[in-house]
């Protein structure tokens, strides 16, 4: 149970304070403000106790949101709320940012007013919201009976995430598969963690209740397919025995039948109208890491640091990577640097302690290459450079994973269109997420 | 803070907001309301428009109605007279057709905190439970929350809680929850909601539809619910099953533990569960919300305690990325040490030796002292890798080497010659007063391994005007006449000169007490300096039983999930050492909250006891007998203790509370430690009416569970004192029953 919700701008000052409960005072606000804005030292740990009260922080951009409360409460719940508060508050007004926030106040506290009474979270999906909230209140002069009896019947309805009669004249469907790769490798080129964490995110334009079926090249899927047609067996397991990828982990979207899920591996649902997203996956073995950084860093006497970096790009040669930068870190004594890259740009940026190289695009199976001089200045300061890692940031059009959309199929029963009359886009993009390397 | 100029804007606010052309515009009344709540956010105060701004609300404009809902809800308190002209109009919106506005009218009505709105409240609520959307009655359940704790002490309505029960069954599944939300604060004090075996098979049922929230509170309401049988047990868990891989944290951790709790008789089941979490819990320990991520990681922590081996083979996943901020670093480390083994020991301190050299100065001694820490285990490794951090000649790595040292020479003795030999040369880069000190300490105990130890420590005693802290010349006093003992021939000297300093130059009074304190005990001769500081060297038993207790799991289930994993027991136990007995919601300020305490106190204790007390027996104490500090430490040294008992005593002690309890009773307190404190002590004095003065020590050790209690007595009368025993008993016995 939350006491009270506060948010602040970078400099503590409070946008907007929620109080839901009695026991959470005024002062509650400033303590806050005091003891972890104010805090010389780096934040401890982002749920705070001051005088028997829980501040639970999130930042966004410079902006701090916390949850306070008294009670003994569950600590993963709090943070998933504010998480959710923030996609919410996204969704309504883009970007959390100061300006954002205050001009759009009345709609955070309308907002705060429906998400949350008495301190309990009510209904907080993005969809289902649209019909409370009446900022911006164009529609809501004149409030329809058409509308009001979409309140109703999607407040009674079965399905909470979907209400009923949507109407659409071209049915229509986008299938994204974002993944982030994660990389730790060691100098040596040894990999020490990777992960792939992964959301399909479905926007869906279709009438009526679809039933949805989604289908993707899961190995215990695979394998439960094959056995299901003997005579096949030998062929699927040739044809698509490297082909399916082994997930460690995945949820998904409250739509999705978890029942059918468990028993036949099929993830089937009623979509809600919009985007939404359909699960999230998390995957470490056999990850295609896009990339490879090859570091080599050499110490010339005490002035001087030499410092060359390869990346080898490692997929298909059609496909093109884009929004490359490698960014080298420098000791803080840097005086000067000359970089010498055959593609790209690069540049020292003294503010950030770093040679900084971008390349707009890179096909795969290539290699490119960039060395740098670097020349320190002599201090008396003996301790001794951290070498921060070599971090990277790119886009792949391909799924790192190797997870492939195998099907979507939708059935209306009611309504007279068919699955092929359904319009349907599948997009792959594979993003960087920590991807570094020790050098 | 008053908003400048808020006055006139304000005033002209009021004309628009009155101005019948305005209120014909629905755009410009609405723009007119909407600066007044922008006004308000800004600290203004904007009561004055009170009478305006209740009428701009019985417009058909809903979000007019909700502008002005927040700011009627707002500024009620302050005029609790105007208030009552808003609850009219809301009372006519709970009749509208549209089930927004009724439920807009419900809540706004619900949060006006002003004395007298009950009565205005429960119509609108009986019918809002009945309300045909579903929209209405979950605010109309929450609302039966608020109102009963508006009306605090009053009788709880049965018909009420009834229905309440019976909207369990209701169709939308937020009601559902909401029933049991609000159930549970209506029935608080005759402890909560009873999960019974319908509603709990009923709830079971409807768990699909829920939301994360309600799926996570559900899952929590259920760990109150006994099965009735083995059998029915399985099938709850078997129901259940799903959650443990639900894409919401929170929902795994709820099932978690509500799988841990019911199964606390099989521990195999346990175990089960807790491999099948493993795979949830990693990917949360991994994921971006760094939020999740440390909640997660001290959960993580939590489970180790218990099962040691049980995240070994994925150590990988714990091992720090650069960006991440300095909590989950810090929190991975530990997890680190928690589960190191013999085949990834290599690994984990290859990883941990990278961070050592963390730019961030708390970060690298973190490592240097999780690396300690496995050196209790696996010390030859590690205490290979701690030598060589002395090679690279950093202050605050080689203070945290010297430091982590210390502990290992005191824990694990078969290391000592090891430490021995990389001891010279530290001293030139330690700077700080903690490093110095265990430097200090490792030359003055081991000082017969270390062949220059006695020059390194001259050092210190010639520089010893300019040192800053008073605790490394004391700890330096130790050394050198323990070193004395070993090598008189070269310290000699050295420690006449020190003494010398401490006890005709030093200023701080401890170090000058130390020097005197050894002067006269090496006049009393050798033998009884060796009895006196010839202590074991080293307690290897300390490092072993730290790494032994493994907790059953039933010792934190219930903690699972909680704050108390987030925060650590000890902290915990600290945040909440003096919470007040009922925290009550519409009480006098608190100037009076410490006498109000003692009133439920003893309300709650022996009442009939302590109001007898003063009246029976030969005792009565004088309200107001003032004793100063001095005055109470000379009685208390020239007398004897005439009683001692001891008193069972467990958990932290609340200082104020005992205080005031004491006060009560006429009993003054003379001097108190802290909360928390360790051990804990207090001094009390009382004096009756013929002058005779009671003087009692508390001491509570710290890892006792008894209260040790000495009484003096400045004149010889058994019977006063044992009616002064009796009466001081009984209060601490109700302090210490309120405190378990």
């Amino acid at each position: 149970m939350i006491g009270g919700l506060f948010i602040y701008n970078h400099k503590g000052e409070v946008l907007i304070s929620r109080v839901y409960r009695d026991d959470i005072g005024r002062n509650a606000v400033d303590a806050f403000r005091v003891n972890v804005i104010h805090a010389r030292q780096q934040v401890r740990s982002p749920v705070t106790n001051i005088a028997r009260t829980s501040f639970f922080h999130v930042k966004r951009s410079n902006i701090w949101l916390a949850a306070v409360t008294k009670q003994n409460v569950n600590a993963a719940m709090v943070f998933e709320f504010l998480y959710k508060m923030c996609d919410v508050m996204t969704a309504y007004f883009g970007k959390i940012s100061e300006e954002n926030i205050k001009n759009n106040f009345v709609l955070i506290y309308e907002l705060l007013d429906e998400i949350l009474d008495f301190g309990y979270p009510q209904n907080s999906e993005t969809g289902a919201l649209k019909t409370f909230i009446t900022q911006q209140g164009i529609k809501s002069q004149h409030q329809t009976k058409e509308e009001q009896s979409q309140i109703t019947s999607q407040v009674t309805g079965q399905i909470g995430w979907r209400r009923e009669g949507i109407k659409y004249r071209r049915n229509e469907l986008f299938l994204d598969v974002l993944e982030s790769v994660n990389l730790l490798m060691s100098p040596q080129g040894q990999v020490l963690s990777a992960h792939v964490s992964g959301r399909v995110v479905m926007k869906s334009y279709l009438s009526g209740m679809p039933e949805c079926k989604f289908g993707m090249n899961d190995k215990i899927v695979i394998e439960k397919q094959g056995k299901g047609t003997a005579d096949e067996t030998g062929k699927s397991e040739l044809g698509s025995g490297k082909q399916s990828i082994a997930i460690d982990d995945c949820t998904f979207h409250q739509c999705v039948r978890l029942s059918k899920f468990d028993s036949e591996r099929s993830i089937s649902f009623i979509p809600p109208d919009g985007e939404f997203e359909l699960m999230r996956y998390r995957t470490t073995k056999d990850i295609i890491l896009p990339f490879r950084v090859i570091p080599l860093v050499r110490e010339v006497g005490r002035t001087k640091l030499e410092v060359k970096v390869v990346i080898k790009s490692n997929f298909k040669p059609s496909l093109l990577a884009q929004k490359i930068e490698v960014r080298i870190p420098t000791p803080l004594n840097t005086s000067g640097v000359q970089v010498i890259c055959m593609k790209g740009k690069a540049k020292y940026k003294a503010s950030e302690n770093a040679i900084v190289w971008k390349i707009k695009r890179m096909a795969g199976m290539k290699e490119s290459q960039i060395s740098a001089e670097i020349e320190l200045l002599p201090t008396n300061d003996k301790k001794k450079w951290a070498r921060p890692p070599i971090s990277m940031n790119f886009e792949v059009p391909f799924a790192p994973s190797g997870l492939k959309v195998r099907y979507l199929k939708v059935f209306e029963p009611k309504l007279n269109y068919s699955d092929h009359d359904v319009i349907k886009w599948v997009r792959y993009i594979g993003r960087s997420g920590i991807y570094e390397t020790r050098c | 803070m008053p908003y400048l100029g808020g006055e006139e804007a304000l005033r002209e606010l009021r004309r628009a907001l009155s101005n019948p052309h305005v209120q014909a515009d629905p755009v410009r009344y609405r723009a007119a309301v909407l600066r007044v709540i922008r006004l308000m956010a800004q600290g203004a105060d904007v009561s004055g428009v009170f009478p305006e701004m209740v009428k701009a609300g019985a417009v058909p404009d809903v979000v007019q109605k909700k502008l002005v809902s927040l700011y009627v809800r707002a500024q009620a308190p302050r005029q609790p007279q105007l208030a009552l002209l808003a609850v009219n109009s809301l009372r006519k919106d709970c009749a509208h057709p549209s089930p927004a506005v009724r439920g807009l009218a419900l809540r706004t009505m619900c949060g006006l905190r002003m004395p007298g709105i009950q009565e205005y409240l429960q119509q609108p609520l009986v019918n809002g439970l009945r309300d045909k959307a579903s929209y209405v009655r979950r605010a109309a359940v929450l609302g039966c929350a608020k109102m009963v704790k508006l009306q605090g002490d009053c009788e709880v309505d049965g018909a009420l809680v009834n229905e309440l029960y019976s909207l369990l069954r209701d169709q939308d599944p937020i009601v559902v929850v909401n029933c049991l939300r609000a159930l549970e604060e209506i029935l608080k004090k005759e402890g909560g909601v009873v999960i019974n075996k319908p509603i709990a098979h009923h709830l079971l049922n409807r768990m699909p539809d829920l939301d994360q929230w309600g799926q996570s509170e559900v899952l929590t309401f259920l760990l109150r619910y006994k099965p009735r049988s083995e059998e029915e047990l399985f099938d709850i868990l078997n129901l259940l099953d799903g959650y443990l891989k639900s894409s919401s944290p929170s929902v795994v951790m709820a099932a978690t533990k509500l799988f841990l709790v019911l199964a606390r008789e099989y521990p195999d089941v346990q175990a089960d569960v807790l491999v099948r979490v493993k795979g949830p819990l990693l990917s949360a320990c991994t994921s971006e919300s760094r939020e999740l991520c440390f909640t997660a990681l001290c959960h993580v922590r939590q489970i180790l305690g218990s099962l040691p081996g049980h995240f070994s083979s994925h150590y990988k996943k714990f091992f720090c990325s650069y960006s991440e901020p300095h909590y989950i670093k810090c929190q991975k480390m530990e997890v680190l040490c928690e589960l190191v083994n013999d085949e990834n020991v290599q690994q984990v301190l290859e990883e941990l030796k990278g961070y050592c050299t963390d730019v961030s100065v708390e970060l690298a001694q973190g490592a240097i002292f999780a690396i300690g820490n496995i050196a209790r285990t696996y010390t030859e490794q590690c205490v290979g890798i701690l030598t060589e951090l002395l090679g690279l000649q950093q202050e605050h790595i080689t203070s945290a080497v010297v430091r982590a040292f210390r502990d290992l020479a005191w824990l694990c003795p078969q290391c000592t010659d090891a430490v021995c030999q990389a001891l010279p040369g530290c001293e030139d880069t330690i700077q700080d007063s903690e490093g110095k000190q265990a430097l200090i300490w490792l030359l003055g105990t081991h000082g017969e391994k270390v062949p220059n130890a006695p020059y390194v420590l001259e050092d210190f005693v010639e520089s010893v005007k300019s040192e800053t802290f008073p605790a490394v010349k004391m700890e330096l006093l130790t050394a050198l006449v323990r070193l004395f003992l070993s090598r008189p021939a070269e310290c000699q000297d050295m420690l006449g000169r020190l003494l010398y300093y401490c006890i005709e130059e030093e200023m701080d009074m401890a170090v000058r007490d130390r020097g005197l304190f050894y002067y006269r005990l090496l006049q009393a001769g050798v033998e009884e300096v060796k009895r006196v500081l010839c202590s074991p060297k080293s307690d290897p038993s300390l490092g072993l039983l730290g790494n032994q207790t493994k907790q059953p799991v039933n010792a934190w289930a219930w903690e699972f999930n909680t704050l108390i994993p987030v925060y650590g027991r000890e902290r915990w136990a600290l945040a909440t050492a003096h919470q007040p007995v009922e925290p009550s919601c519409s009480g006098p300020p608190c100037t009076d909250s410490r006498s109000r305490d003692t009133e439920s106190l003893i309300s709650e204790g022996n009442k009939e006891v302590l109001k007898v007390q003063p009246s029976t027996g030969s005792l009565s104490l004088i309200p107001d007998a003032s004793l100063t500090a001095e005055q109470f430490e000379k009685t208390w040294l020239s007398l004897d203790t005439s009683c001692h008992l001891s008193l069972p005593w467990c958990g932290p002690v609340p200082p104020d509370t005992i205080q005031t309890a004491l006060h009560v009773v006429h009993i003054q307190t003379i001097a108190m430690s802290k909360a928390g404190a360790q051990p804990w002590k207090a001094y009390l004095s009382a004096q009756d009416d013929t002058g005779c003065m009671f003087l009692t020590e508390l001491l509570l050790q710290a890892a006792d569970s008894e209260l040790q209690v000495s009484v003096k007595q400045s004149e010889a009368k058994p019977e006063a004192l044992q009616s002064f025993i009796s009466a001081l008993r009984t209060v601490l016995e109700a302090v210490a029953g309120l405190g378990s």
